[in-house]
């Protein structure tokens, strides 16, 4: 099996606001691989850096003034901090917390990135990546006789399956998902998990998740952040069965956090 | 008794209701007696013909068409070189600009810009553009002191239609890998549209009863005839205004009054545009 994604020695810091030029580590020497068409699920409680880890593994935190990292991220055999910003996270999309359509039609949210990047020119092009990623999403059959109408209209399921559609379409290598459920209700959640496992056929997830269940249903493999540190990584059938750190049991059967 | 209030809670409330009330009130009083008092000696000189004719007997009668053309032409270029310039500016200020030194000392720039009295910006003009540029006493000279005097306005509103504009939108569409000039381009700039048009027209509004920026800059005296060009002198209204007000002798009260109707209602129907615009676009937006 191999590796798509090795973080060596990760760490991440936000400037204090308290001192001036003092700065909060919130992620400590970190290393962890991700291997290639797994999920890997990301648990642990607030303020444990899973989010920012997932957010500097496409660097959108890049943009903050007040965040600042230091070691590597392999994608591949590339450092992803030496990078283009673009071509990065055309290989590693991003899903959201809360679904984020753009104030666009439903096509027009799926082309929109295609478009941009240059990956399809011509109309007939433009109409089957739309289809497809409609279809790999799950999406098609619920929007297909209203692609023209506002992305904005269809319900948070739908708008969090376009997000899907929307990362499909631009052909990613890995999905990073950050709790994508957190605002949806079970039977909307239950589709985008089901999206997610189909996905694993063809592409790397990493899955930032505050629902252990999830995790433990979804996850090939889950890792325990704990204030910054990476406690425990292992299968999932073994971590929920037979952790090895006190602490790490201690949140999957819900004793803190 | 121990409470020594004055007045009960509910005689209090009564009170200051009423108090705000009034002042309200005060606020809309002169608006109305001043379009009252426009509109009643005014209202009889208003003809098509003193629309569209041009002055005559010394501006003592005829009509203020060349005013109306002149006013139009100066404010018409005026926004086409400040809106670009403008727009771009806040799109810089507000998408790329960081927080340091240069940056602040551009927003302090801005905000003083907007408080320099309009004589000032007059002179700057007559310094700057009909001199030292010789571009003589013309339209050009007269809308690009205008454009300056825009330019705070346009910057600042147009950076308030920017940052309007949810943040969320631009994480998504750079999360794809599209770039951030795309993604300004793409998706910040046609959603802040709508404000940044409702922001122009208001401001076109707001510069077109201006005299004092244009009166050394590009309007004339008397020109009984239409610019031929964007070098020429032109009659604009407000200026025109001053001039059959206090410079000229028996002037008719009616058509001293006809002209500040006509500029009244060209400033108030631009506002109404402006605010026509802004419920159209918001009924529109699809978040």
């Amino acid at each position: 099996m191999l590796d798509k994604i090795r973080v060596e020695n990760l760490s991440c810091f936000y400037a204090d606001p308290k001192e001036k030029g003092g700065k909060k580590r919130v992620l400590e020497s970190l290393n962890i691989n991700v291997v290639e068409n797994e999920i890997l699920t990301i648990i642990g409680p607030a303020n444990s850096g899973k989010t920012t880890f997932l957010r500097t593994l496409n660097r959108m935190n890049d943009f903050d003034p007040n965040y600042s990292r230091k070691g590597a991220i392999y994608l591949g055999n590339d450092n992803i901090f030496n990078m283009n910003m673009e071509k990065l996270r055309k290989r590693v999309g991003m899903l959201f917390a809360m679904p984020i359509p753009l104030p666009m039609t439903i096509y027009e949210n799926i082309i929109y990135a295609p478009k941009r990047l240059g990956v399809v020119n011509k109309k007939s092009e433009q109409n089957e990546v739309v289809e497809q990623a409609l279809r790999d999403a799950s999406l098609w059959n619920e929007v297909k006789d209203r692609l023209n109408s506002s992305a904005m209209k269809l319900s948070g399921g739908q708008q969090q399956r376009l997000c899907i559609a929307r990362i499909l379409a631009i052909n990613p290598e890995v999905i990073l998902f950050d709790e994508p459920c957190s605002g949806l209700d079970p039977i909307s959640t239950a589709k985008v998990e089901e999206s997610m496992m189909e996905l694993r056929a063809k592409y790397t997830i990493v899955l930032v998740t505050n629902n252990v269940k999830q995790a433990s249903r979804v996850g090939s493999r889950t890792a325990f952040f704990l204030m910054g540190k990476l406690v425990e990584v292992d299968k999932t059938g073994t971590i929920f069965v037979s952790p090895k750190n006190k602490q790490t049991e201690d949140y999957i059967t819900g004793r803190f956090g | 008794m121990f409470n020594k209030r004055f007045l009960s809670p509910k005689v209090s409330q009564k009170i200051s209701y009423a108090i705000l009330f009034c002042a309200t009130i005060l606020a809309i009083i002169p608006v109305s007696i001043i379009v009252f008092i426009i509109i009643k000696n005014g209202a009889s000189a208003i003809t098509w013909e003193f629309l569209t004719s041009m002055p005559k007997d010394g501006m003592r009668g005829g009509g203020i068409f060349p005013a109306i053309i002149g006013t139009l032409s100066i404010v018409l270029c005026a926004i086409t070189i400040t809106l670009p310039i403008g727009v771009c500016a806040a799109i810089y200020l507000n998408e790329y600009a960081k927080d340091n030194l240069l940056t602040r000392v551009i927003k302090l720039a801005i905000v003083n810009l907007a408080g320099v009295p309009s004589v000032v910006y007059g002179l700057f003009g007559l310094g700057i553009f009909v001199m030292f540029l010789q571009l003589g006493v013309s339209i050009v000279a007269g809308a690009l002191t205008l454009s300056i005097m825009e330019l705070p306005v346009i910057i600042t509103t147009a950076r308030g239609a920017l940052s309007s504009v949810p943040h969320s939108f631009r994480e998504a569409s750079l999360s794809l890998g599209v770039s951030r000039w795309q993604t300004i381009r793409h998706v910040v700039l046609p959603n802040a549209l709508p404000g940044i048009l409702t922001g122009a027209i208001l401001s076109i509004a707001r510069v077109s009863g201006e005299t004092a920026p244009i009166m050394f800059t590009a309007a004339a005296f008397y020109v009984p005839h239409l610019p031929k060009s964007a070098f020429d002198q032109v009659m604009a209204l407000p200026y025109h205004l001053y001039i059959i007000s206090t410079q000229i002798p028996n002037m008719p009260r009616n058509i001293i009054f006809g002209t500040a109707l006509v500029l009244l209602m060209m400033v108030l129907s631009m506002s109404l545009i402006a605010i026509i615009a802004r419920i159209y676009f918001r009924k529109r937006r699809k978040w």
